[in-house]
């Protein structure tokens, strides 16, 4: 069965980037910039896995990981990617729930691992 | 409790001149032994003996009067607090600003300018911190290069993209390549603007400051805009002129200041003419109610007509002016000649500037007498900035007008008897009176001043 990913981020180039390496992996790629419809996507699409952004517009990344917590008794798996890497971001995510945290820029081979660990 | 500094100045003076004791006290009119107490500074001198004395060694007489260092000796003692460990001798400051001007203007040069730098450094430091410009312009840098990254990595380690696809993502790295570079070169224009090498002026208070004594507090291209009210539109073509024609301005904030106090300015001249308000005040004898009720402004509307003006121009008696907001911060200053206002730090809590947020709306007359002797006339009040509204408090700043003592005759038809001085300071770090109750702070004087009508208060 073909995995879903959910890409929540507003950087277009980031976006088609990410769908490149991912659709190249056999995944199922859709996206969404604007933070206050990202939970309107989730529930839509379904995801596997939602790679998540934090300085979004409209609603930061940080409430849309608490409103999937609250919205879902087994949430989608979630990845923080975020250029916000202070120590107080990661425990804020982490405290919130999240199964990956990591910081831009990234490494296309390491994030693609990582990512195919968590779907596995 | 600090001495005299004229006798101090008359030694060296005299010394300078390679006269005796003897010589100068006859030429002056005095005896020998009157000049050796007053040289001592065991005998105040003033007036006529002063005169004398400053004819005879072919000096200006504010060069040997008390009071004409009093911003610099500050800025020494505040220099001796500032380095505790150093253990400089504070008793002996006076002596050394008396007898060593130059090298006492060098110190405290040196040590204002370590002051604004620290202070420039603790500014930049808090904006790394929160600026949302910096927050923002790093955040969007950090996408540019994350997308840059990613898109030349997927280029050069896979071979099988389609020749569509190639082209676009070599437009990415254009278009972020190219973002990126604006915001580098944004980033570089925001940190050269934060500091201005020639003065080493930091904050745009500062600035603010110095553009205001560059143009000697007054502003003639605003005092008299003509009986029609002038446009909002005339007003900001002014306002640019004089921004043109005075110091350069790059820093935005400075900028914004500046354009703040000169329309204030605008408003005030035109409710208060130059020539129809300086008439009045001085019938009135510089009365802030009087004038108030004469052209229907605020009090502090007169406070700001009376202290931002060049002296030059109307003749009227030097005024200083403090106006603050509730929390203490310093919005607005006019120095004034003894009374020197803090450049870093928080003055003295017993001014009537922040005593009249307990009364606000009720204007308070006070005598007042800093350590040293010189005592001065404060008028403040506190006042709202703007209409009340339900549910909401009340947004008080508060204003204080400093006259020097010696100017009260100007004053006399309506001053009322101001009873027994009020004992302040300029901050509690170089203030003597060791045993007020309303000190914050260690003082590093090592002598004390007895304060036995403060806690009274």
């Amino acid at each position: 069965m073909i995995k879903r990913v959910l890409i929540i981020e507003d950087e277009p180039n980031i976006v088609e980037s990410l769908r490149f390496l991912l659709e190249r992996e056999g995944l199922e790629v859709t996206d969404q910039p604007d933070g206050a419809k990202a939970m309107e996507s989730i529930k839509n699409t379904l995801p596997d896995l939602v790679i998540l952004d934090v300085m979004l517009p409209n609603r930061s990344g940080f409430d849309i990981l608490r409103d999937l917590h609250n919205a879902f008794t087994a949430p989608p798996k979630v990845m923080v990617l975020t250029a916000k890497g202070q120590a107080r971001d990661r425990l804020t995510a982490e405290e919130i729930g999240v199964d990956l945290f990591m910081t831009k820029p990234f490494s296309n081979k390491e994030i693609i691992s990582r990512i195919l660990g968590l779907l596995a | 409790m600090r001495k005299s500094l004229s006798g101090t100045r008359i030694r060296e003076q005299r010394r300078q001149a390679r006269l005796t004791q003897k010589s100068l006290a006859e030429q002056a009119g005095i005896s020998p032994s009157y000049l050796n107490l007053i040289e001592h500074n065991r005998r105040a001198v003033a007036g006529k003996v002063l005169l004398s004395i400053a004819r005879v060694l072919d000096v200006p007489v504010s060069s040997l009067a008390d009071g004409v260092d009093s911003a610099k000796i500050s800025d020494l003692y505040e220099a001796a607090a500032h380095h505790p460990t150093i253990g400089a001798e504070v008793a002996g400051v006076e002596e050394l600003a008396g007898r060593f001007p130059g090298w006492a203007q060098m110190i405290a040069a040196l040590y204002r300018q370590t002051r604004d730098q620290e202070a420039m450094i603790t500014a930049l430091s808090d904006r790394l911190t929160h600026d949302p410009f910096l927050a923002e312009s790093l955040h969007g840098m950090l996408s540019n290069i994350t997308a840059i990254r990613s898109t030349s990595n997927i280029l050069t380690n896979i071979d099988d993209i389609e020749p569509e696809k190639q082209a676009r993502f070599h437009t990415i790295i254009h278009e972020e390549s190219r973002r990126l570079t604006d915001s580098a070169q944004s980033l570089v224009q925001y940190f050269d603007k934060k500091a201005d090498p020639k003065t080493g002026i930091a904050t745009p208070q500062e600035e603010l400051d110095a553009f205001l004594e560059h143009h000697n507090y007054g502003f003639p291209q605003l005092d008299n805009l003509g009986e029609a009210p002038a446009s909002n539109v005339e007003i900001a073509y002014i306002v640019n002129r004089i921004m043109a024609e005075g110091v350069s301005v790059e820093n935005q904030e400075t900028s914004r200041l500046i354009t703040a106090f000169l329309q204030q300015y605008a408003r005030d001249a035109q409710a208060m003419p130059q020539s129809d308000f300086t008439k009045a005040a001085r019938r009135c004898q510089y009365n802030p109610s009087q004038l108030a009720h004469i052209f229907g402004t605020s009090l502090h509307a007169v406070f700001r007509r009376l202290a931002f003006q060049d002296p030059a121009q109307t003749a009227a008696p030097p005024m200083g002016l403090a106006i603050s907001n509730a929390a203490g911060r310093a919005l607005s200053r006019r120095p004034i000649a003894d009374f020197a206002f803090p450049r870093h730090g928080n003055a003295c809590p017993l001014w009537p500037l922040y005593q009249s947020f307990a009364t606000p709306h009720v204007p308070t007359l006070t005598l007042l007498e800093l350590p040293g002797q010189h005592k001065f006339i404060g008028l403040a009040i506190a006042e709202a900035q703007s209409s009340p509204r339900f549910g909401a408090p009340p947004e008080l700043n508060a204003a204080m007008l400093i006259l020097h003592h010696e100017q009260r005759a100007l004053l006399a038809k309506w001053l009322p008897d101001l009873g027994e001085a009020r004992p302040i300071g300029i901050t509690c770090r170089i203030c003597p009176r060791q045993s007020c109750t309303a000190r914050t702070e260690p003082q590093i004087l090592g002598e004390d001043i007895p304060v036995q009508t403060i806690s009274g208060q």
